[in-house]
């Protein structure tokens, strides 16, 4: 059994099973947010129970660094590109005789540089082969596969990067680093409930963000009401739905879910470019 | 010959606390307070530290069961530490063990029966 702290991760693992004899658990129920889930005891007991244990890295999932996991089972899968991670920005405080001090974040979304996630599923097929035997047969070739798949998506990024430049962006949520930094983007990013209708305070801070950055495109991290995408609309903002896909969608996969979302924004660009 | 197990057994132990409070502070949302948790002798140990390395001299242990309902309330001891003895119940259910240092620092430890079980193979 494969464990995995990510729905990205799920499925490279299960599109490099290949078999049924291996099962991938993601434990993660799907009305909750995989980066600030916190496991119960018999999960964190199911986890230790695995053959492997695919760890996301940058940290992600921070119950990872709160229960004993088997060192030789773990698998960080973003190890091999960690000099490159993105800091976010810090928490300034001060207590007692620490005085004032800041813990500083990294940004965890790795995924959504195509490349980078591609290097996930390789470290993940490397560390799926040394542990379970089982995997071994024909995982080159779907490697291969999922790489490709991926450069896909990388391509079909690349080219909305192109169409985008010089257009600001704004994200409903920060989650979007990599994917800024990978394509060329501007993004910036508000603080909003996913799926929720954003109160007059945020519309007056996505106001004010437009006013401030000149900002034409806003991202929303998932659905949000009706209302919300006319109120956007009214302010005069092209919008599209970019859910990051932490956790499971409700429909399709990986693949076919992004593929959607790098539509919906090709679509945006186009639209911007003939106005 | 028991000397030595015990010998290996306490810096097994020791490096297991060092790489879990290190591991910890490197979380992207770690929040200053690191919690590490492991049973030795009967006991359940309880271990605090900020990301600073300082040793928090007060704060709040909740002890939660399997099915996240709080059991038992006590306080941390000077040296950032506490420990209390493991029943039965906790021995089958495992526990969930937050400690609050105060200032937004809280932090908690999942310990799996079978974590509680090898502590317990470990110091005999």
């Amino acid at each position: 059994m494969v464990a995995t702290v990510n729905y990205p991760l799920a499925y490279f693992a299960e599109r490099l099973a290949g078999t049924e004899q291996v099962s991938v658990l993601f434990p993660v129920p799907a009305d909750r947010d995989p980066a600030f889930w916190r496991p119960t005891i018999a999960d964190i007991s199911e986890i230790q129970s695995a053959d492997l244990i695919a760890l996301n890295g940058a940290g992600f999932a921070d119950w990872v660094a709160r229960a004993s996991l088997p060192r030789a089972r773990l698998v960080d899968t973003s190890e091999l590109f960690a000099e490159t991670l993105i800091e976010t920005e810090s928490i300034t405080h001060s207590h007692g005789a620490d005085g004032e001090h800041s813990h500083t974040g990294t940004a965890s979304f790795t995924w959504l540089d195509f490349e980078q996630a591609a290097t996930q599923a390789r470290s993940l097929a490397t560390a799926m082969e040394r542990r379970i035997p089982a995997v071994a047969v024909g995982l080159h070739a779907r490697l291969a596969d999922l790489e490709a798949d991926l450069m896909a998506l990388d391509a079909e990024a690349e080219d909305i990067g192109t169409a985008l430049s010089g257009v600001t962006l704004v994200a409903t949520h920060p989650r979007y680093q990599y994917f800024a930094r990978a394509y060329g983007l501007e993004i910036v990013s508000l603080d909003w409930d996913a799926g929720a209708m954003p109160e007059d305070a945020q519309w007056q801070a996505l106001s004010d963000l437009m006013s401030g950055t000149g900002a034409e495109v806003l991202i929303w991290e998932a659905a949000p009401p009706e209302e919300a995408m006319v109120r956007a609309a009214d302010l005069g903002l092209a919008q599209a739905v970019f859910p990051p896909l932490a956790n499971r969608p409700a429909e399709g996969d990986f693949l076919t879910a992004m593929r959607a979302s790098l539509d919906a924004l090709g679509v945006l660009a186009l639209e911007l470019a003939t106005d | 010959m028991t000397q030595t197990f015990e010998h290996l057994a306490r810096g097994f132990r020791a490096l297991l606390i060092a790489l879990a409070l290190g591991f910890a502070a490197s979380g992207a949302h770690a929040h200053g307070l690191n919690v590490f948790a492991f049973v030795e002798n009967g006991e359940v140990v309880v271990e605090a530290r900020f990301s600073s390395g300082r040793v928090p001299t007060e704060g709040t242990v909740r002890i939660y069961d399997d099915a996240d309902i709080l059991v038992a309330t006590m306080a941390l001891s000077e040296d950032g530490a506490l420990r209390f003895p493991l029943t039965g119940a906790a021995r089958e259910s495992g526990l969930r063990i937050e400690v609050d240092a105060g200032s937004g620092h809280r932090d908690y430890w999942l310990l799996t029966p079978a974590d509680i079980a090898a502590g317990l193979d470990a110091s005999g």
